[in-house]
């Protein structure tokens, strides 16, 4: 099996690589240009991917991926699974800080409560964070981007007395035990 | 002017939006210059509506003349009511020679033999279109003209459409249409929607077609976006084929404005979680149905977004190959 490899390729000086998963290829491209476009001081590079595995022919070109993105939309059932299958050709390796969940229209109503509840249990169990954007604005998408950089930036080891496994002890989704039981009546 | 004539002419009035009353009344011809003058357009409608009718009995106008104005009506607004198209099959050999009077001639004759009481009004529009009005009685009734039925048929094709018909009228327009036109039948195309021009597109294929092509840079060079150095995809080739595949199963540009695609299934339960359903002999039946104000848009929109896999099912791709809207999905297929 083609696993993505966390630390088989060697990091380039200032630099930080993250790879956004989608599998509607719709959010992933806004958010790659204001990443791209708010960060100033460190050369980022996004590499964007409807799933895994990622092709082979990539492999030689391809940078040390610092930080994998998935992006679920909660409006399609589709975009979970797809995720969830994509998740089986990542390295363990990865889930020591460097995996990170981001969610979109969890507000809306006519999604079903069910589809958040398992992504948290997905991002609980995997000792992730999971991240809420709102793609449709593009204050929305400045927020998501600020925050994604802000892990990335850990998660490359850019930033001092701070790594990815450190941060992720912090910030990981955590689920509460009556999560099964709860309603909003 | 009985009582009858008068009410038809006020519901028509009422119909017509007050924006388009002047230019209707204008075309109708019935009114003379000075007559058109008189009526004061400012008015609340109701008012306007009684100097009409005054004017109207004045001049003496019969229903047949009223016929006249909605027929005008209706042809310039099409799209109210359901319009369904039909298909005529088994040509003769005199069927691409027909010209308009004899269609008219043979059409008039034989719906008159099959009902006595039936009204008939047959204009030809600009575009090579007949449009036909039949208002339907029976042996003791006088035609209805509050539901008319409105058919649509371009001579020299095998397509016709109507609007408004009754399922008891439905044989003998049929008669009358096959014998008219020398074609052997005319069946069910299965297409319905609101908007006229649409279902004639669809039906005669007038919409931009895509074909499959070798090489799909045509389509790619459409918008060539300036990429970022810094971002990079990893599987690009998904991107360019969407498109391509999304065009070329619902066409390229305006689509036609399709309302609702209908899915009657007759198969058998499937589903190994649920033991209750599987393994009946009858099969399970459900309908599945499509709705939305450009449906052909929307389903294309969700090719080419990657919402839809690709490549497109069939039972999609089916409504512009196929021309219809209307499926009975059996287990041995469509």
């Amino acid at each position: 099996m083609s696993l993505l490899k966390p630390f088989s390729k060697l990091p380039g000086l200032n630099t930080a690589n993250i790879l956004l998963v989608e599998n509607e290829e719709q959010f992933q491209q806004k958010l790659a240009d204001t990443v791209v476009l708010q960060e100033k001081t460190v050369n980022v590079n996004v590499r964007l991917a409807r799933s895994l595995p990622l092709p082979m022919e990539n492999e030689e070109s391809r940078p040390r991926i610092d930080l994998v993105v998935f992006i679920i939309h909660l409006t399609s059932e589709l975009s979970f699974q797809s995720a969830e299958t994509s998740l089986k050709y990542l390295d363990p390796g990865y889930f020591q800080g460097k995996v990170c969940f981001l969610v979109t229209s969890a507000r809306n109503v006519s999604v079903p409560p069910e589809r958040l509840v398992s992504v948290r249990k997905l991002a609980a169990s995997l000792h992730c964070p999971l991240l809420c954007a709102e793609d449709q604005t593009t204050e929305g998408v400045t927020t998501a981007a600020h925050r994604l950089l802000a892990i990335l930036k850990v998660a490359a080891g850019l930033v001092p007395m701070a790594t990815g496994l450190y941060l992720s002890t912090l910030t990981r989704c955590t689920v509460p035990s009556d999560i099964d039981q709860q309603n909003f009546e | 002017m009985g009582g009858s004539t008068k009410l038809l002419l006020q519901r028509l009035i009422r119909r017509i939006p007050y924006q388009m009353l002047q230019t209707m009344l204008g075309k109708w011809a019935h009114l003379s210059n000075a007559d058109l003058h008189s009526l004061n357009f400012t008015q609340p409608k109701w008012v306007l509506t009684e100097h009409l009718l005054a004017l109207c009995e004045e001049k003496g106008l019969t229903v047949k003349h009223i016929t006249e104005l909605e027929m005008i009506y209706i042809i310039e607004n099409p799209n109210q009511g359901m319009w369904h198209g039909f298909q005529l099959l088994d040509a003769e050999e005199d069927a691409p020679s027909i010209e308009l009077t004899q269609f008219k001639e043979q059409f008039k004759a034989n719906l008159t033999e099959l009902i006595s009481h039936v009204s008939i009004k047959i204009k030809k529009h600009t575009d090579e279109a007949i449009w036909i009005r039949v208002a339907w009685g029976d042996n003791f009734t006088k035609p209805n003209h509050l539901k008319p039925t409105y058919v649509v048929h371009h001579l020299q094709t095998p397509y016709v459409f109507v609007t408004g018909m009754t399922s008891k009228d439905k044989p003998l327009l049929n008669q009358a249409l096959v014998l008219a036109t020398r074609y052997g039948s005319m069946k069910d195309a299965h297409l319905s929607g609101r908007n006229l021009i649409a279902i004639r597109d669809l039906l005669t294929r007038q919409y931009q077609q895509v074909f499959p092509t070798k090489h799909p840079k045509p389509l790619q060079e459409k918008n060539p976006v300036p990429r970022n150095p810094n971002i990079e995809n990893e599987q690009p080739e998904n991107t360019e084929n969407r498109l391509q595949m999304a065009c070329e199963a619902f066409g390229d540009g305006t689509l036609p404005q399709l309302q609702k695609a209908v899915y009657k299934l007759e198969t058998k339960f499937r589903d190994n979680s649920n033991k209750t359903l599987t393994g009946r002999k009858e099969p399970f039946r459900g309908v599945v149905e499509f709705s939305s104000t450009n449906l052909l848009e929307s389903l294309r929109h969700c090719v080419s977004s990657g919402m839809a896999s690709t490549p497109v099912t069939p039972l999609l791709s089916s409504i512009t190959q196929k021309g219809r809207n209307y499926f009975v999905i059996t287990d041995k297929g469509v």
